[in-house]
């Protein structure tokens, strides 16, 4: 069986669901058995599922409306 | 003599022992790379452990491909070198005057038959080889490892007729006469329908043999391209069934690409990207492209590079070398010694010339074996090459020689082609209508490099106004939300620079981290988001976001918030796809530790 080091190795394609089927066999195989990688996989499984699913730093029409509005207002009168 | 120079080596120098054993004698083939001694251990390397070494094929069947694939590329040099050593086995002159005519008369087998088959196709068309290819092999009883084989050797057979072309060695046997014209198949491109179409979802993908899991830690070669490349590239995953074939290719590596002493390894990486490109294989061409990125090149310029170097940045000679490269790679008996000379005058060295025939070579055996066994791609290939492909495959001579000038501005699908013609021409209401698209992507931008939302939206005005003022110089050479990104960059570190503490973007990520290990966090809940509110989660993150170094925050918000892909964020922000997907998962990570105390099991639901 491979170790949680070699497991590691290979983690950021097998997050991403990039991994050859003869590497996802032996990481499936290390995951059934090692409770700690088992809590790595999940909890950045849902890291990466809160993270994306945050909207943060979604600017607020609000916000940029009058920034654009300024900039544009800016251009046309530069060009007279 | 050869279109080069040679130099004297010692008769003890270990590759020519191993050919005067294995051969009784010394090919001039290898006489004619002696100045750089390290491209002749190379080739012995390449050819011990491919041809000569007992393996899943008979020896014999062996030498008969590389014959068959010398007589097909009419190189006179090798067929005289390969019938000597045929006739040494003990083939008989008729069965080998037949091979050199026709195969298919030369009292063969049904499985030899269909092997040489194979390796003609592979050795022609490559792009077109798929499944019914390998399965034919089967259904003759040749298993993985045998296919294998007739994959590695025929990468062989194309890597020794790309350096005789290249280095014009003299024969050393008289050639042998012909009884008869030798009967011509058809060369040059496939014909149509053969070639496999990009946008047939349904049909199967490789790779073509199992390849059993070995990791850094128990196959010590693997170690060291993690190290060299920052990742294990899945043509190295793809081939270790046969671990031996794997080591040799990786010696030669480190002997043909990786020294310095003769052409730039960025040189090398322009050869590689050039001339994969010029044989239409999309693997290698997303890998090199990569590779230059990764090394410091604009994404742009190494799409443009994969397109047609003539319209590129590189300097004249460079441009020059390119040419014959290509000209060597796809094709060879093209090449004369005056092509050598006018490098010479161009003021490139003999040991460099010498290196571009290697290199060039080694570039033909590595997408031999990429094609033959279907290894998947690790990255995506420049948009405009895909459809390039196409292109070019569909009616041309030799894939580069297309009408006039390709360039990616002609050719780049980007839905913002049209705005940004019209706000280049001056119209004030397209380039309302492109900022108002792009507004989330710049604002995200300036906040994972400024970290705060006042100086972002100040930024933000500055940005626009800068890519206004900016916007006819734009060409057209990358898609426009990454030509807005990079004025986005530029802006924020222009106003980072009245700072003090300025964090570092470009900190390599290799030496300083190589030892990373996640912390050990509790498991969470089952369903971490039913406790909190939306904006509850919101804050929490962009709180967690803000205090990550900003080369990680930089890329989790590109890749994670605004759902960019790896190559897009690695295009934007200069850096190789590996130097991407390390920062991402290292940023993930440090999210991971942020967010735990709020998630785990015995924590009762409040966000602290």
């Amino acid at each position: 069986m491979i170790t949680c080091e070699e497991f590691f190795a290979e983690f950021a394609d097998y997050l991403e669901d990039q991994v050859s089927p003869e590497v996802r066999q032996e990481l499936e195989l290390h995951l059934a058995q090692c409770r700690a990688c088992q809590v790595l996989y999940d909890t950045s499984l849902k890291t990466v599922k809160i993270v994306t699913e945050s909207s943060s730093f979604e600017l607020p029409h609000s916000v940029s409306d009058p920034i654009i509005d300024r900039v544009m207002a800016k251009l046309r009168t530069d060009r007279g | 003599m050869s279109f080069l120079s040679e130099a004297r080596l010692e008769d003890r120098f270990e590759p020519f022992v191993a050919f005067q054993d294995a051969l009784g004698f010394i090919p001039n083939l290898l006489q004619a790379q002696t100045l750089l001694p390290r491209v002749v251990e190379a080739q012995a390397m390449l050819e011990r452990a491919v041809r000569l070494r007992e393996g899943a094929i008979p020896r014999v069947q062996k030498e008969r491909i590389l014959l068959s694939i010398a007589a097909d590329r009419q190189d006179t040099y090798c067929m005289a070198l390969d019938s000597s050593v045929l006739s040494s086995l003990g083939s008989s002159h008729g069965q080998i005057d037949d091979l050199l005519n026709d195969y298919r008369n030369a009292d063969l087998s049904a499985a030899d038959v269909a092997s040489l088959q194979f390796c003609l196709k592979l050795s022609r068309h490559a792009p077109s080889l798929c499944w019914e290819d390998i399965e034919a092999l089967r259904t003759c009883g040749f298993g993985d490892e045998s296919i294998f084989e007739v994959v590695v050797v025929t990468a062989l057979a194309v890597y020794r007729c790309v350096l005789s072309m290249g280095l014009g060695p003299e024969p050393d046997f008289e050639p042998r006469k012909l009884p008869s014209m030798r009967i011509d198949q058809p060369r040059g491109p496939a014909p149509h329908g053969l070639l496999p179409d990009a946008h047939q979802g349904a049909q199967r993908k490789g790779p073509y043999v199992p390849a059993p899991y070995l990791s850094a830690k128990t196959f010590a070669p693997f170690a060291v391209i993690q190290k060299s490349h920052g990742f294990i590239p899945n043509f190295f995953r793809a081939q270790t069934l046969r671990p031996d074939l794997l080591e040799a290719q990786l010696e030669a590596v480190d002997r043909i690409l990786l020294p310095k002493d003769a052409l730039t390894r960025v040189q090398k990486e322009c050869i590689l990207l050039a001339v994969s490109a010029a044989n239409l294989n999309s693997y290698c061409v997303a890998i090199h492209c990569n590779m230059l990125r990764g090394s410091g090149m604009p994404s742009e310029d190494g799409d443009q590079i994969a397109v047609d170097h003539h319209e590129s940045n590189l300097p004249d000679p460079d441009k020059a070398l390119l040419d014959f490269a290509v000209k060597l790679g796809t094709r060879g008996s093209d090449i004369s010694s005056e092509d050598v000379v006018k490098l010479k005058t161009l003021g490139f060295t003999e040991e460099q010339i010498l290196e571009c025939v290697v290199v060039t070579a080694f570039n033909n055996f590595a997408n031999t074996v990429q094609m033959g066994l279907g290894i998947e791609p690790d990255f995506a290939p420049p948009p405009v090459f895909e459809k390039n492909k196409v292109h070019l495959s569909s009616g041309a001579v030799t894939p580069m020689q297309v009408d006039g000038a390709v360039r990616l501005v002609d050719t780049l699908r980007d839905a913002d082609a049209q705005l940004v013609a019209q706000a280049q021409g001056g119209s004030l209401e397209a380039f309302e209508e492109l900022v108002r698209r792009h507004t989330q992507l710049i604002y995200r931008t300036l906040m994972a490099i400024l970290g705060n939302p006042t100086d972002s939206q100040d930024a933000m005005q500055d940005t626009l106004l800068n890519a206004f003022k900016h916007i006819r110089g734009f060409q057209g050479r990358s898609k426009f939300s990454t030509w807005l990104v990079s004025i986005a960059r530029n802006t924020a570190l222009l106003h980072l620079r009245g700072r003090r503490n300025v964090e570092s973007l470009d900190q390599s990520d290799y030496e300083e981290d190589g030892d990373f290990r996640p912390r050990q966090v509790r498991a969470w809940q089952d369903d971490p988001e039913q406790c909190h509110s939306k904006s509850e989660i919101r804050q929490l993150v962009e709180r967690g976001l803000l205090q990550l170094p900003a080369k990680y925050r930089v890329v989790v918000i590109l890749r994670d918030i605004q759902q960019l892909s790896a190559d897009e964020v690695s295009r934007q922000l200069g850096l190789s796809v590996p130097a991407v997907k390390t920062r991402l998962l290292r940023g993930r990570l440090m999210m991971r530790e942020w967010l735990s105390p709020h998630f785990t099991v015995s924590t009762k639901g409040a966000v602290q």
